[in-house]
């Protein structure tokens, strides 16, 4: 065995034991450092002939070659067992809890408002909006409810300390509809609006609250009718509750700001213990609707031998209800952390 | 109205049953919020007679019964009753009855170790008046055993309980709900018989009717008559039956009889005791703060406006109200005065309002009675006094005049048709109104007048017309007509709702639960809230916590975090939207947000801290981030409404518009909740956020930015807010200027952290661009007070 021959067996040998880079590169320095052996032989070259240095060179070409090869794929094989072994030093609990992240909820009634003026947009309706104290010209005059009228008991209505106005007393508005005159007075005819907010009335139980939400509707043109008021409800219905069968119920009624007036109901059937809407011959009441009275319109500027229409008012509590199975009315505005989690829509809800 | 079907047959001749009548009322507007068939409602009822009573083997109170039915069959049972005794016959109820006061159903049970095989009812169990009698029914001794227990509690068919909408006086009678039902092809209406008395002697009292013009038009005709020798106690079986099973309480027979007149044609009549008149009686205004006494003796204070019968001492009569105890007839009375007057709908209306008195005579005249019914009314409740109590009648004496008020109304196929929305055939439409009681005055091609019935002071209008024809033919036969969709008008304030809607979601995403909570609130609340502006109060609120409007979003947020904070929870984050209100007229949109506690959930990733005002302005920053308003664009004024912290607190300002608050509560406002955690909030008025879209230059090359961090040393009370904004404004290329590192130093001054990121967008920033800004801003700096820190 030639010297060379040594030295690469015992390179090799060295190599394949070696179990770490820091000796690996001892490993290196003692082969091809400055006084390393292979560098040494290098220098050896220089006393040798012409044709022994091309034979000899090119035998240590090749050692150089072949040492250098494993040097490099021990290399490699250290750093992945390295990295092995760091990140197996790095382990974590994973099944530790996850950490918190803020996680806020929307209240139904506003979901169910956007949804409510989703629909009514599509249709054509435009939002209008009045103020949350009213005077009694707008909550009842312009409503066809002159002075002691009986219909203005029915509405337990909250009057307030301000001082009362042209107008009348300033009182907190007991439907949405004072809504419709301020956008007729604002508005030249035909038109399309909905109305959605607050209202108060004087009336505190496990199925009153002093103060809830409607939706107003009312659309005026000269020949809107019955049976168009009748397909809308019945096509708004459908669409809210996503119940394409649903069946609605006209029945007559009486509002002082409709005439003729109807109360609205809607179909449904308890099926293993849910409430299914479009099906079944059971009927709810949902609302109340009616073609505008004529001295409704008058008092919004509108002629009533020139134009007509049709107006109705849902309570949103009472459809969110019906919705979204919220059981008990009060806790809409006395909610706390459960109802919230359980009754709430995460931000990202349509 | 509570009334038996058989009471309703006698105006209506028809084969329909209860089940029918009940579903055809509520299509036409007379809703039927109950009915009862009796069979239905007593099965499992029987008539029992006891025929064997003894004392219960263990028990004293107790009483152990043999009953038996018509056929001889016996039961054993058990009963408490005082009014227990052999002989009596009762209501038995059997194993499976549905006892109508508790819905229980009754099953076999022991008592005290003794079996009873069913249960004998009292009225009160069946849901009846028991006009006192506390034991159990006893029908009396001349029952018939194999009656029907219907027919025995006088439930003649049924009972149906109809809701009356305002507008209808008329159906507030059996007569009125009989003729709509006949209109709509229910049967045949019968019309009432004409009745009349022969009077036997002449009206013996003098009636002053001030002849004022106010007098005439709220009481413009009254009818009176008097009868004498009648003999007034305890109503005819048949008649107290008949109330006990419509739920009305009998009095005495006349004034049973007033009022059976009453349900049946919807007339109000008024019976005076004749004798306790003092001297004539007389029709005017109250005195200012004359004293009446109703029929159970309360005491009323009236005032001017309101119109009495009076005699030469006192006020006997609220007219169209209510009657008087001093002239209230009794078992002694002998001689009676009937009242039967036509009152004016408001003036009654008025007066109970104010007095708050509801009767059965003002729902009726407040809606509106048959103007013609004075006499008619009169002449029928005569003849029924004098059939059950005897007596003899005078002749009517009318002071007034029967306005004569014949009302028409024009009606043209052409609006039916358009208001309607489908074609309805004109004779037909016309017969329903004829049903009704209209006539028709004149008629030409598909124009018709009529003439409104005495009846029907609701109809006024031809939609009114067109409303009694949709009803009686059925709105199910309107056919739904779809409407055309049009895309088009003005939606700012949907952008507006959408706006409030998006800010929410955007507060969610940071936690902020959203909440909606009473616009009023407890006055102290209030006042804790109000600043230096006027609240607005309810004059008539529910309860003191809900009587003052509220000036600021933040007590309803407290409230609502309280209920969750007094549950356990270490921590709450809300939000809320809506109005605010003070002063004149003073309305405000209003975003609110709160948080309470600790700052998140504990957890081992993160150290545990209590939340504070940084997160209150964070939170309102991220709201006004949806505006594009960041930072940079507002000025901050350590300034806060005194419930915030006064010194942990600030005012955003957009240029001079206030447009928020944010800062941790006052500890006074914690100690007025009894709120132990702190709460930090902020409130944003929504008008004031109105920023017009700024146009940032963009390109879309994106080149290096250049970071540079300096570290100056302040006074502690030098704000840096105000510096870090100023700082902006020496070159537009300083694209960010925030602070990354704060500290406390010693001798009241504190390290502050300035890191500045330079961005020149459409090029690479030179070094030596970079540091001439560095420079400007260390000067910047040094002239507001920062000392460079040497590294």
């Amino acid at each position: 065995m030639s010297e060379l021959d040594k030295l690469l067996a015992s390179c090799l040998f060295e190599i394949a034991s070696c179990d770490d880079l820091q000796k690996l590169d001892q490993i290196r320095g003692a082969v091809f450092g400055k006084n390393g052996k292979i560098t040494d032989m290098l220098k050896g070259l220089k006393d040798l002939s012409a044709a022994e240095k091309r034979e000899v060179g090119a035998k240590i070409n090749a050692v150089k070659d072949s040492v250098n090869g494993h040097l490099n794929a021990k290399a490699v094989e250290l750093e992945i067992k390295q990295q092995e072994k760091r990140l197996a030093s790095e382990f974590i609990d994973v099944t530790m809890p996850t950490p918190p992240r803020p996680n806020g909820t929307i209240h139904p009634l506003t979901k169910v408002m956007e949804e409510v003026a989703g629909i009514m947009s599509s249709y054509g309706f435009v939002l209008a909006d009045g103020p949350d104290i009213e005077s009694e010209y707008y909550n009842f005059t312009t409503l066809n409810m002159p002075d002691h009228h009986p219909a203005r008991t029915m509405h337990d209505t909250f009057y307030t300390n301000m001082c009362a106005d042209e107008h009348g007393r300033k009182l907190l508005r007991t439907h949405t509809s004072p809504v419709q005159t301020h956008a007729m007075l604002a508005h030249k005819p035909p038109f399309r609006f909905f109305a959605m907010g607050r209202v108060f009335r004087s009336d505190y139980d496990a199925t009153h609250t002093p103060m809830f939400n409607q939706v107003e509707c009312i659309m005026v043109d000269k020949d809107v009718s019955f049976a168009n008021l009748k397909w809308f409800i019945a096509d708004f219905l459908k669409n809210f509750f996503s119940a394409p069968n649903l069946s609605v119920r006209f029945r007559p009624s009486f509002f002082p700001f409709t005439e003729p007036s109807a109360e609205v109901d809607m179909n449904y059937e308890i099926k293993d213990g849910k409430v299914v809407f479009g099906s079944g011959d059971k009927w709810l009441e949902i609302g109340g609707a009616g073609m505008v009275h004529p001295n409704v319109l008058r008092y919004g500027n509108v002629d009533p031998s020139v134009y007509q229409g049709f107006a109705f008012g849902f309570g949103l509590e009472r459809m969110t209800s019906l919705k979204y199975g919220v059981p008990d009315l009060r806790d809409y505005f006395e909610s706390n952390e459960r109802w919230r989690n359980r009754f709430g829509f995460n931000y990202v809800a349509r | 109205m509570r009334f038996t079907f058989n009471w309703l047959k006698r105006h209506l001749e028809t084969d329909w049953d209860i089940y029918q009548i009940a579903q055809k009322l509520t299509t036409l507007g007379l809703e039927v919020d109950d009915f009862c068939d009796p069979k239905v409602m007593f099965r499992n009822f029987k008539l029992a007679r006891i025929e064997h009573v003894e004392q219960h083997p263990n028990a004293d109170k107790l009483k152990l019964c043999v009953v038996a039915d018509a056929h001889g069959k016996k039961w054993r049972i058990i009963c408490g009753a005082g009014n227990v005794h052999k002989g009596l016959t009762g209501i038995l109820a059997l194993p499976g009855a549905i006892i109508p006061r508790s819905g229980d159903v009754l099953s076999h049970s022991k008592i005290r170790g003794v079996e009873s095989e069913g249960m004998l009812c009292s009225y009160d169990e069946l849901s009846m008046p028991s006009d006192g009698n506390d034991g159990i029914i006893d029908l009396g001794p001349d029952i018939n055993l194999s009656m029907s227990v219907g027919d025995a509690l006088g439930f003649d068919g049924g009972i149906l309980d109809v809701s009356i909408t305002p507008n209808r006086g008329d159906c507030f009678s059996l007569k009125g709900i009989a003729r709509d039902l006949a209109a709509a092809g229910v049967g045949k209406f019968v019309v009432p018989d004409d009745i009349s008395s022969k009077s036997s002697f002449e009206f013996p009292l003098h009636i002053n009717y001030e002849k004022s013009d106010a007098c005439s038009c709220y009481a413009p005709v009254i009818a009176f008559r008097v009868i004498r020798g009648i003999k007034n106690g305890q109503s005819p079986d048949w008649l107290r039956s008949l109330f006990r099973a419509v739920g009305m309480n009998s009095i005495s027979s006349v004034v049973d009889l007033a009022n059976l007149w009453l349900m049946d044609s919807g007339r109000p009549l008024h019976v005076y005791d004749l004798n306790k008149i003092n001297g004539q009686l007389t029709i005017r205004f109250a005195k200012n703060k004359e004293k009446f006494f109703d029929i159970k003796g309360q005491e009323y204070v009236l005032h001017q406006d309101m119109l009495v019968a009076a005699d030469e001492k006192n006020v006997l009569c609220l007219l169209g109200v209510m009657g008087g105890s001093r002239t209230a007839c009794d078992e002694n009375t002998t001689d009676i005065l009937l009242e039967s007057g036509l009152f004016d709908p408001i003036f009654v209306s008025r007066t109970g309002t104010f007095l708050d008195i509801t009767s059965d005579s003002r729902t009726r005249f407040e809606r509106g009675i048959d103007r013609d019914s004075c006499v008619a009314g009169l002449e029928t409740v005569t003849r029924a006094i004098i059939d059950v109590c005897g007596g003899t009648a005078s002749n009517i004496c009318i002071v007034g005049t029967h306005p004569k008020v014949d009302r028409s109304i024009q009606l043209t196929k052409e609006k039916l048709d358009s208001l309607s929305g489908y074609e309805i055939d004109w004779s037909t439409a016309k017969k329903i109104l004829l049903k009704l009681g209209l006539k028709e005055l004149s008629s030409s091609g598909e124009v018709s007048t009529f003439l409104v019935p005495s009846w029907r002071s609701d109809l006024g209008i031809e939609e009114d017309l067109i409303e009694e024809i949709l009803r009686i033919t059925g709105y199910d036969n309107v056919p739904e007509k779809k409407i055309d969709t049009q895309l088009e008008g003005d939606n700012t304030i949907l952008q507006q709702e959408n706006t409030l809607m998006a800010i929410k979601r955007l507060l969610a995403s940071c936690g902020l639960s959203e909440v909606v909570s009473y616009s009023f609130i407890k006055s102290t609340y209030a006042d804790a809230f109000k600043e230096k502006k006027k609240v607005i109060q309810l004059l008539n609120s529910i309860s003191e916590d809900l009587s003052t409007m509220r000036p600021s979003l933040i007590p309803g947020l407290i409230l609502a975090a309280i209920r969750s904070l007094n549950y356990g929870q270490s921590h709450v984050e809300l939000c809320e939207s809506g109005n605010v209100f003070y002063g004149a007229c003073m309305q405000e949109t209003h975003i609110a947000g709160l948080r309470a506690g600790d700052f998140q959930d504990r957890s081992w990733i993160q150290s545990h801290r209590k939340i504070n005002v940084f997160d209150a302005k964070s939170d309102l920053m991220t709201a006004l981030g949806y505006f594009g308003i960041s930072e940079k664009d507002v000025t901050i004024k350590q300034e806060a409404p005194s419930y915030y912290h006064p010194s942990r607190s600030g005012t955003v300002y957009l240029g001079k518009k206030k447009i928020g608050h944010f800062g941790e509560l006052h500890p006074k406002i914690n100690k007025l909740f009894a709120v132990s955690e702190i709460v930090a909030c902020f409130e944003l008025i929504i008008e004031n956020c109105d920023v017009s879209p700024n146009n940032i230059p963009y390109n879309h090359k994106v080149f290096p930015k250049i970071n540079r961090d300096f570290s100056f040393i302040f006074d502690s009370s030098v704000a840096i807010g105000p510096i870090l904004a100023s700082i902006y404004k020496i070159d537009k290329k300083i694209v960010k200027a925030d602070v990354f590192d704060s500290f406390e130093l010693e001798n009241a001054r504190k390290s502050i952290g300035i890191a500045v990121t330079l961005d020149a967008v459409d090029r690479t920033l030179t070094e030596d661009e970079a540091q001439v800004i560095s420079e400007r801003i260390i000067k910047f700096v040094e002239e507001a007070g920062g000392e460079l820190r040497k590294k």
